[in-house]
Formats: structure tokens, sequence, C-alpha cells
């Protein structure tokens, strides 16, 4: 373990190997659905079976023998049938009398010893319904929205004003104006949706399972469970990928189990297969965005109009919160000084759209990086030395009045980006509708560039506080090292790897002494949710900080207890006072757990207290800290079949400091490939029954190895210096902006812009050969 | 979603046993090979059936035999098994080709090509590169064995001209001789994919003159069919860039593909021409 310290013993910065690697790779990790208990039972959602209508009746089969299976409903909800962080108006369960609002609406959950019985017997349970017109999809949506707005639905509003953007307007030389287009995407992670609910004998749950944030569960179902935060205690098992598709949904999962689990006082697991995975938890936001800007001949942006809006499905759950981080995006990194962007959450009768890397700034940098080129090429400027021009740098003001530090490499990304792709150079090949002497296929070359904020919106990381833990401890091997408590959660990302970096080099001690447990909410403070990019920033943060105050604590007790209070300090594993010899670090800390019972160094997250924000008006500091990056994707599209392969991707990143490089360029170049789905493969599709049209591994396509092109990821770094070690956001960064880059370069290869991804053979076929039975060689 | 049923699955030992089970209805199981196809249609909603028979490496069925001027290939034999088949690449490599596309290098382990032709889908990956052989497959029953010509032995959408008492026991296929072979299939991505459209040919050109020409193509129709009409107007003639235009037009204009949840139908009509024009740009 741990082959990469280096000689100084300080590892941030270091390809350190992963401290989770070797259960994983040799198979030894235990997943929930690996973990089963006596006398568990096993629970099935029942659904509704139409996307509108109203419930008239759950009619259990008489033929059916229901003795040894538990049916919990709506009835059996202690408390009030509303799940807290979501929109107060969506139940946990379904009831008798109300409306139903999307296909796959849960109405009841049976449980059974197995997990055959429990699908019978849900099987045996008939739903009664009187259907209603629903309104599916988002192209419905925004067809209201354009012909009768008083009539479109929107769930949550919000603007953001900056200038005159009539003035702007009236400056302008031309105005360019353009929509776009993108659906649902799924988050695939490996390991399904599962949670286990045990009920205990003092009445409260302890649930075990895969998720992002092991806090929310404990704060969301108070009311309708009618146990107190202290009676909801949630494990971490480990994660097998989440993506964001595990953070909200969860507690509904929780929910679900606990129901039967309460009513039976046996423990319940509901683990989902794929199919069901799929079809039944949240995905990413289709969204249609409308861009209307004002240039000046010289390229300055005078005015920019935007509507943003996504489709958030039947109820609003956590769509104003994706919404707010689109519209923030949506011109984030251009100089524009007169704006107004409009956000929207339309609500449609579907599965209500959730969380999912990227939060809404894919949504919102996929239509602005497009619309960009489409503005550079009306100017008649190539696109980056346009984007050369135009960029935000440290200094300019973004969209909500926020200043931007020093600490922000924007043009550091954008710069070596171009140069290292040898983008102008290569842009000189790009085919434009017609192949160039030598080419056998269409080549194209696009960029994109963009941020993605850090952390929580607005003050959100000041209200939230994020606190963490270092505990002295024994540790498995019966020997003293310390626990990292916080409530951050593995989830293929890295972060027991990182914060295990961050804590040895904070306390000086070897990382073999340090250890990462699974989040238990009975053991860690709330440090956060592990979403927003804000790990490695906020919680590593509170790492480095509890870890420093650990070390002055022991290094307080040991100069009192051996040095006669000489200066002491921890190094290398040893605690040294001048001219003495050193002693190791479990002896002091075995007398110190002795002595004084438990020790825990402390730290709770503060930002800059001049960091200002208006929740109601969006003006100020958005966000705490900006990582910033280019992409560059080559394409090759086959004139014979307008078959589309991306060959090679250029990123370049400003995350802050690097903790771990390896890791650091795995997480980008798995967002990359992600991104690349989103852009050219992955499209669900609503059919007439409410359901998508793509809901198994076989219909639903995802790039495998031998669709991924070449990639090259380069890291510049401008660390946040109030928050050491002073890594930025990484997570999402990767999944923002590659759509758009992709979409430049078919424009670039074939001359046409395609407004809506996925851009697939057949729209590139629809593109070219508008004619249809068009016969060109 | 979650299949509760059971199945009795039978597991013969010899040809010979698996056809008297297969005679008597009351033994007759739903013949599994590979289970590459069965085993995800049973757990998609496909109710499984209540017997079935396993074929999977019965000898009889795992030989590859090479003649003077055809090759027997035994419907056991996986796709991964014909990648190793070395000697036989040369006489078939459409079919080598097809094969190496077939799913995943599991899914190519575990299929075989008495499977794939017999779950007739149409987009089933070898079946074009069978047909452009003009082969026969090789039935067999408790009554002997009979020879079916691949071009009459898929009837119909997921249909087959075997009879519930007939297992496949081998495909006779001729070997390509001086014939240029091609085969080339449009997925959704590069592995793992089932096909949108695919093409197989086997053109023989003699002095800038075509021979003979044998096009199939696969998921245009409810079956994998053969574009005789194409072949028809291609035989004889000087081999021409506006015979390939004419060639590419007729097959866009002879197919009548649908759209699914994998392409649209205006595609597959152009590519099916587009398909035709890369096998003749490239003899």
């Amino acid at each position: 373990m741990n082959k990469a310290v280096s000689q100084s013993g300080r590892l941030i910065g270091q390809g350190m190997v992963r401290v989770d690697a070797d259960g994983k790779v040799r198979g030894l990790t235990r997943y929930l659905n690996d973990i089963d208990y006596t006398g568990m039972l096993h629970g099935v959602v029942v659904r509704s079976p139409v996307a509108r209508g109203r419930f008239k009746a759950l009619v259990p089969d008489p033929a059916f023998d229901w003795s040894s299976v538990v049916v919990a409903t709506a009835e059996d909800i202690p408390g009030e049938n509303v799940v807290h962080m979501h929109d107060r108006t969506m139940p946990l369960l379904a009831e008798v009398g109300g409306e139903l609002l999307y296909r796959g609406e849960p109405v009841a959950v049976v449980a059974a010893k197995t997990i055959e019985l429990a699908t019978e017997a849900a099987a045996h349970l008939r739903v009664e319904v009187e259907e209603l017109p629903p309104l599916l999809t988002l192209q419905d949506a925004i067809a209201i929205f354009k012909k009768t707005p008083v009539k479109f639905d929107s769930m949550q509003d919000q603007d953001i004003v900056k200038g005159d953007l009539a003035k702007g307007f009236a400056a302008a030389d031309d105005i360019i104006e353009a929509e776009y287009w993108a659906g649902h995407q799924e988050q695939l992670y490996i390991e399904n949706q599962g949670f286990t609910v045990f009920p205990l004998a003092d009445g409260s749950i302890l649930c075990e399972g895969s998720l992002q944030c092991p806090y929310f569960p404990v704060h969301e179902l108070n009311d309708p469970l009618q146990l107190p935060p202290e009676k909801i205690r949630v494990r971490q098992t480990p994660v097998g990928g989440a993506f964001g598709g595990k953070e909200e949904y969860p507690t509904m999962l929780i929910g679900y189990a606990a129901l039967p689990a309460l009513k039976s006082g046996k423990p319940v697991k509901i683990t989902y297969d794929r199919h069901e995975d799929i079809l039944f938890t949240p995905k990413r936001h289709p969204v249609w965005v409308r861009y209307k800007t004002g240039v000046k001949k010289d390229g300055t942006l005078t005015a920019l109009e935007c509507d943003f809006i996504l489709d958030g499905g039947a109820y609003l759950t956590i769509s104003d919160v994706v919404m707010f981080r689109g519209i923030l995006h949506c011109a984030l990194a251009y100089r524009c000084d007169n704006l107004i962007i409009r956000g929207r959450v339309a609500r449609t009768h579907s599965f209500p759209c959730g969380a999912f890397r990227g939060f809404g700034a894919p949504q919102a940098i996929w239509g602005m990086e497009s619309h960009i080129d489409a503005i550079a090429a009306r100017l008649g400027k190539p696109p980056h030395t346009y984007r050369r021009q135009l960029h935000v740098r440290p200094g300019d003001v973004t969209p909500t009045g926020q200043i931007l530090s020093k600490e922000n490499g924007s043009t550091a990304c954008l710069d070596l980006a171009l140069q290292h792709a040898k983008f102008a150079q290569k842009r000189r090949q790009a085919s434009r509708g017609k192949l160039r002497k030598g080419q056998t296929k269409y080549y194209g070359i696009g960029l994109s560039f963009f941020a993605h904020g850090a952390a929580f919106t607005g003050d959100g990381e000041a209200k939230f506080k994020a606190k963490g833990r270092m505990e002295l401890a024994l540790l498995d091997d019966g020997k003293p090292g310390v626990n990292i408590r916080v409530s951050s959660t593995e989830m293929g990302q890295g972060v027991h790897t990182i914060f295990t970096q961050i804590a040895s080099d904070a306390l000086a001690l070897d990382p073999a002494r340090i250890r990462f447990p699974m989040a238990d909410t009975g053991l860690v403070p709330n440090s956060g949710p592990t979403v927003a990019s804000r790990t490695t920033m906020v919680v590593g943060n509170v790492v480095y900080r509890a870890s420093q105050d650990l070390k002055d604590q022991m290094e307080s007790f040991a100069s009192q207890r051996y040095f006669r209070g000489a200066k002491t300090v921890l190094k290398n594993s040893q605690f040294a006072a001048k001219s003495r010899r050193p002693l190791s670090f479990a002896k002091v800390a075995r007398d110190m757990l002795t002595e004084h019972g438990p020790v825990n160094g402390f730290f709770e997250f503060k930002l800059p207290p001049d960091a200002k924000w208006d929740q109601v008006t969006f003006k100020g500091d958005s966000y705490p800290g900006y990582s910033w990056s280019a992409n560059i994707a080559e394409v090759e599209i086959d004139p014979l079949t307008c078959e589309l392969a991306v060959t090679r991707v250029t990123a370049v990143l400003d995350v802050g400091r690097v903790i771990n490089p390896i890791l650091a360029a795995g997480q980008v170049e798995g967002g990359l490939t992600q991104a690349l789905g989103y852009a050219i493969m992955e499209k669900m599709g609503t059919g007439q029954n409410g359901l998508y049209d793509a809901s198994r591994l076989q219909t639903y396509i995802i790039p495998t190895s031998l669709d991924t092109p070449i990639y090259d990821v380069k890291f510049v770094e401008y660390p946040y210096s109030f928050a050491p070690p002073g890594g930025k956001g990484l997570g999402e960064l990767p999944m923002d902006g590659l759509a758009p880059a992709i979409a430049n370069a078919v424009e670039s290869a074939i001359g046409k812009r395609l407004r809506t991804i996925p851009i697939t053979p057949e729209d590139l076929f629809a593109a070219l050969h508008p004619a249809q039975g068009d016969n060109t060689p | 979603m979650k299949t509760t049923e059971k199945i009795n699955i039978r597991f013969p030992q010899t040809l010979a046993e698996a056809l008297r089970l297969q005679a008597r209805k009351n033994t007759r199981g739903t013949l599994l090979a590979g289970g590459t196809d069965l085993m995800v249609q049973w757990a998609s909603g496909t109710p499984p059936p209540a017997r079935a028979t396993s074929l999977w490496n019965l000898p009889e069925l795992c030989e590859i035999e090479v003649r003077d001027d055809d090759i027997l290939i035994g419907a056991g034999v996986t796709h991964a098994f014909l990648g190793e088949a070395k000697p036989i690449h040369r006489h078939l490599p459409a079919l080598i080709a097809a094969a190496a596309t077939v799913g995943a290098i599991q899914i190519q382990a575990r299929g075989t090509l008495g499977g794939n032709a017999a779950n007739a889908s149409p987009a089933g990956d070898t079946a074009p590169a069978l047909l452009i052989t003009g082969g026969d497959v090789l039935l067999a029953s408790l009554d002997g064995t009979r020879e079916v010509p691949l071009d009459e032995f898929w009837t119909g959408y997921r249909q087959i001209a075997a009879r519930p008492d007939e297992i496949i026991l081998a495909f006779r296929l001729p070997k390509k001789g001086s014939a240029k072979e091609r085969f080339r299939k449009i997925g959704a991505r590069k592995a793992q994919a089932i096909s949108k459209i695919m093409a197989a040919s086997r053109i023989r050109v003699r002095s800038g003159r075509i021979l003979s020409a044998a096009i199939a193509l696969g998921s245009v129709a409810p079956t994998p069919i053969r574009l005789t009409q194409v072949e028809a107007l291609l035989t004889g003639q000087a081999l021409t860039p506006s015979l390939v235009a004419q060639a590419e037009k007729l097959a866009q204009t002879s197919v009548k593909p649908i759209a699914d949840i994998r392409s649209s139908a205006e595609y597959r009509r152009w590519v099916a021409g587009r398909l035709v024009r890369d096998a003749l740009e490239n003899l």
C-alpha cells in the first residue's frame, strides 16, 4: 500500500495508490447486494400504470395467499405523507383518491421473504385508475411556452439581471438568436440503487445502503416516519458509482423500505434491477435553451437574453437548485454588461429529474458554447480568437456581480489547450462539408471553454458550516492511528485516498496509520453531502484544519508529558523536541488515549467574511471559487454512412491544487467519456405510455472503450488560497463542456450546425441529405 | 422484470439423444445453445418455456470440416471458435468478420452459429454473411437429415424452415473462390451493438466485368434478405461508376426498412444503397 509515498513524506500532489484498490480489484469489497440478514424481507415497489390518472383503488387479488406478505400503502405512513427536501406536495406514496402524476409513481410497497414471492404478490395488486391526458415531454411544454405562455406550468422561476438589456441591444450591430435542445441522460452507475432498513427496539431505524449524502435521509424523513433525526441512522455501504443518481433519490428508497420494516418489525431490503433502475430513478433534466445576443462588429457582446427551461418532471424535488446552477453557468465565461437570464422548471407527467454530475451546468454550457461559435461565425472570426477576445479573466465581473479573483486560471486553460492541440493549425484542415485532398472522411475540430462553480451556490456553505472530526483511536490492527470522521462518501471518485493524503500531510503522519471508515451518521459529524464539486475544496479543508487541530493537541500533550514544556513537533510520525530523543507516534498516542480518554481534532468550515449573496435577486458571489476548462474535440464523419467518430479530445483544466494527479486524470477521462455519450449516443426518448423508450442496457447506448477517443489531459493550478490545501471543484467539470466542443467540431467537419444532442448518424444524414433518396456519392 | 418461473432443462450427451427428446411432444423443449439470446429474452418479459433442451457442447455439432468446394460448420460452433479457426478464414472472410462483431468477447464465447441462425432475428449478425455463400442448412431429425437452401431458411419474422422435431446440424457453405467478399455492420457504437443495418457481399469480377454477385442485408426487412434485383442488375455488366450509382439507387428503392429504437427507416434505406456502393467500390 501507498507505494507512491515521496521521500519527503509529503503526499499532496502525489499519485498515491487508492486506499480501496485492493478490495475492489480482488473482488473482496462487499456491496449492499452481497449482504443479507437472517429474517430479512425483500421489498418491491408497486407503481402507477399510467402517466396521469385518478388513483381509484388498490385491489388485492382475493385468490392470492397474502398471509406471508407485508403490504404497506400511504395509510401505513406514521406521519404526514411528504418528504422534506422535496417539494412539499410530493408524497412518499400516492394516496387513493388523489392524482397519479407520472408513470411508475409508487403506490405501495410489498415485502416478503424472497424477492420472487414479493414480485409475485406485487403482480396480484391491481392499481385501479381513471386515466387523464398527460403532458409527457419538454417538447410539448415548450410548444405551450411559445404559443400560450400563460398556460406554461413552471414550478420555479428565477432571473439573473445585469445592466440594461434594451440599451445593450440598441448598441448592437447584429443580433444572433438560436435554440438548443438536449434530452434525458441516465447516470448508469455500475451498482444499482438499493437500501436495507432495520427497525430497532427503541423505535429508531438503521438504514444501510448505497448513497452520496448520508445526512439527507436523517433530516428528510422526520415528518413521514414521525422519527426525530437522532432516530434515523444512516450507514454507507461501498458505493459502486453514483454520479448524482444517489444524491436525493436514496431518501425515497429508504422511505419505501422503512414502511414495511416498521409494519413488520423486520429488516427490509429493496434493490432495483437495471431495468427498474433506469425506468424509475431520476435522470439529467432535458433542456430547451434560447439565446438572443447582440454584438458589435468588433465582437463586443453588448446584450445577452437567455431563456433556460428544464424538464422537471412531475414534482419539483431538487430541480430548483439544478436550474439555479444552470442559469449561473449560462453566461459565466464571457464579458457582457447587459443581460437577462430567465430560468424555469417545466412540469411534465414524467419521472422527476434530479441530480447528475454537472447539475444544470452541462445543459447551460451546451447552449452557450454552441452559440458562441455561432456568433464567431457570424462575425467572421475564428472561434478560438473570438473566445480569447471575449473570455473573462481576473478582475472581470460575472453575471451576478462577482469580481473574479486572481485565482481563476481561465486564460491559462484556453491558451494551453489551443497551443497543445495545435488548434489553429489543425482547423485549416477542417472539411467544412467537402473532402480535402487526402481525406476519406470529413474532419472537424471544435472548441469549448467554460467554468464550473465549486461548492454550494451562493451562501450555501456559509449557512451550512461543514463539520469534521479527526479521531485518535486504536485501529483495526490494535495500534494507534487516526480515523477521518466526515460524511463524504467514497463512490469511486477517490475521496478516501485524497483525504488520507491531506490528513497525512497535515498531521505529518504515515498514511498507513490513517483510516477513512465508511460514513455512518452515528459516528460522523455533518460535513455535508458528497455533491456540487465541494468535497476536495470544502471538506478537504475541514480535514486539513481538523488534522492540524489534532496535531496541535498531541504536540502540546507530548511537550508537557515528556519534554517539560519544550516546543514539540510531530514530524515523520515522531514527536521531537530540541536535543531530546524523539518519541514514536504510537507511544504518545497510547499514553494520551489512556490519560485523556477520547481525543479529537475538530473544524467547522466558514466562508470569507466579505462573501456576499442575495438569494432573491441572485446578486453577489455565486460560488466561493471557480474551476476552468477548455475542451478541444476532433471528429471524423464517414461520408459513406454518416457514422461519427470522436478521435481526439484535449482537455486543460484549472481545478486548483491537484491533490492526486493520477486520480484527477482518471476523473477527467471518465467525465469526458460520460460527456461523449451525452453528445453522440445516449438517447432515452419517451413513449406514449410514459416510459423511456430506451430502458435497458441493450437500447440505452453508452460508449465502450472502443468508442473513446485519445484523451490528452493537462492541468494548470490556480489554488484556492482561502482553504488549504487549495483544491477547487473537479468532479463535474469534465462532464460540462465536451458536448458543445463535439457539436462545434461537427460544424467544422460538415459546415452545418446541429442544435440537438445526441448527434447521431441519423441526424447527420438528415443534415447532409435533406432530400430523401439523395444519392450524392 | 424479475422472473419467478422455473425451467426444466435437459442436457443430452449425444445428438441421437437430443433428437429423441425433440421427436416427442411431451419431451420436446426449446432448443438452447449458448443462451445468449434466450436468456436475455426470458429476463426481459418473454415467458420462459416449461422445458428446454441444451445443445451446448454436443460433440456432433462442434466440428468444422474443410472440403474441396465447401466447408461444413457445425451449428454448435461458437463465434469465438470461428475466430480461432484460421484455415477457413480465407474461404469465408465475410462470415469471420461478421462473427467478430457479435456482442462482446463473452457473448462470442457462448453464442453459436446455429443459435444465431435459429434465433432468426433480422439483425442476426452472421445471417447476411451466410446468405451470400448460397449454401445450405443441414437439418437433422429421427427421420434423417435434409438440406434447406439458406435462401429459403428464414421464412418470416423470427421464423425458420425447421420443423419442431428438427435440430440444425450444420451449415454447408461454398468457398468464395476468386470472388471478393465484404462485410460491414453499422451499429450505434463500435462494440456490443445490435446492428442498425449491415451488408455482406460476394462478388466475382473478371476483366472489369461482374461474373456473379451475391449481396445480402440485415435489419432492413422481417428477415435477412438477398438483394436479388441488384444482383440481377449487376451480373454480366461492366463495373462502371454509372452501374455503381444505379445499383446504389436500386438498393435504396428495393428495401422497405422500418423505424425502431435503433434507427430511422430513411437512414436505413439510404445506407442500404451506400453499403452496396461500398461493396462495389472495394472490389
